[in-house]
């Protein structure tokens, strides 16, 4: 009987979308659908954004000056360095390098705690100065977007620990990395959708 | 002394353009030109950080494209809505 890998044996995409005919798949196909199922997912708030922004234009002009964007930033810049650390360590899996590629694991796991440290403390600043998800339609889709990417950082940063763990098993190396490469392209995706979610809430007026 | 590469430039290049993106958010009214450089230098984000840190640069062309489509699709509606 013919075995196929199941980095191609899906039967998802299209034949002319497989990896001889349209070049490699970073990580593995289940994780690719589960990246397009969540830009589905972060398609459809950024729409609801748009339609709110469309009928209540004056809030959502107001409610960016009413965020702490200080936090915002710094959140920004904790996840963009969380993306260069998963890179760095994928360039040192493909040397071999455990160590390294640990190392900078490590320090993506450290930012992913950070950003929800730093969200939370957003959370606990809004409800202070009595912002809630009712409070207005900017506030509504601000929670349900913020809180909803939380979730995502949450999880994946769970997820870089299992990595670890599995890392110091030797189950990866620079022959065979594809469920680290998994893990790295859907946190670069989770930032990806940070990179949008940033200007929308904080910085458009 | 360890050497700047290009991911170092790509990482320099985005927290450089988040600090720009806030300083125009914060320092001018939303103008249609102002909406217009903050869509802009979006797409450029994402695109540095799919073929860069993603590595979809080199790999496979229609994962590529539909990861660039999406970040061509929503800061166009940042320009959109800037004529609301």
């Amino acid at each position: 009987m013919k075995s196929h890998p199941i980095s191609t044996s899906l039967g998802i995409f299209p034949k002319s979308w497989s990896e001889d005919k349209a070049g490699r798949i970073p990580g593995n196909i289940p994780i690719w659908v589960g990246i397009l199922s969540e830009l589905t997912e972060f398609g459809i708030f950024f729409a609801a954004y748009f339609i709110a922004k469309f009928y209540y234009p004056e809030i959502f002009a107001q409610g960016p000056q009413s965020l702490n964007t200080a936090l915002g930033v710094i959140n920004t810049i904790v996840l963009l360095s969380s993306s260069y650390f998963m890179a760095k360590a994928m360039s040192h899996i493909r040397l071999d390098n455990r160590k390294k590629c640990e190392r900078y694991l490590w320090l993506a796991v450290s930012c992913g705690a950070l950003y929800l440290l730093v969200k939370t403390w957003e959370f606990h600043w809004n409800s202070l100065q009595g912002y809630s998800t009712s409070t207005n339609e900017f506030f509504t889709v601000y929670y349900y977007m913020t809180f909803n990417h939380f979730l995502h950082v949450g999880w994946a940063s769970c997820a870089i620990l299992w990595v670890i763990f599995r890392l110091r098993k030797g189950a990866y190396s620079s022959e065979e990395n594809s469920g680290l490469e998994a893990l790295a392209v859907y946190w670069h995706m989770i930032d990806l959708m940070w990179i949008l979610i940033f200007p929308l809430l904080y910085v458009l007026r | 002394m360890k050497k700047f590469g290009k991911l170092e430039y790509y990482l320099s290049a985005l927290v450089g353009i988040t600090l720009l993106n806030t300083f125009l958010g914060e320092r001018f009214a939303s103008t249609t030109l102002v909406s217009i450089l903050i869509a802009l230098t979006v797409i450029y984000k994402g695109f540095v950080v799919i073929d860069h840190f993603m590595e979809l640069k080199g790999a496979n062309r229609n994962l590529r494209m539909l990861m660039r489509l999406y970040f061509v699709l929503f800061p166009s509606l940042i320009i959109v809505s800037a004529f609301y």
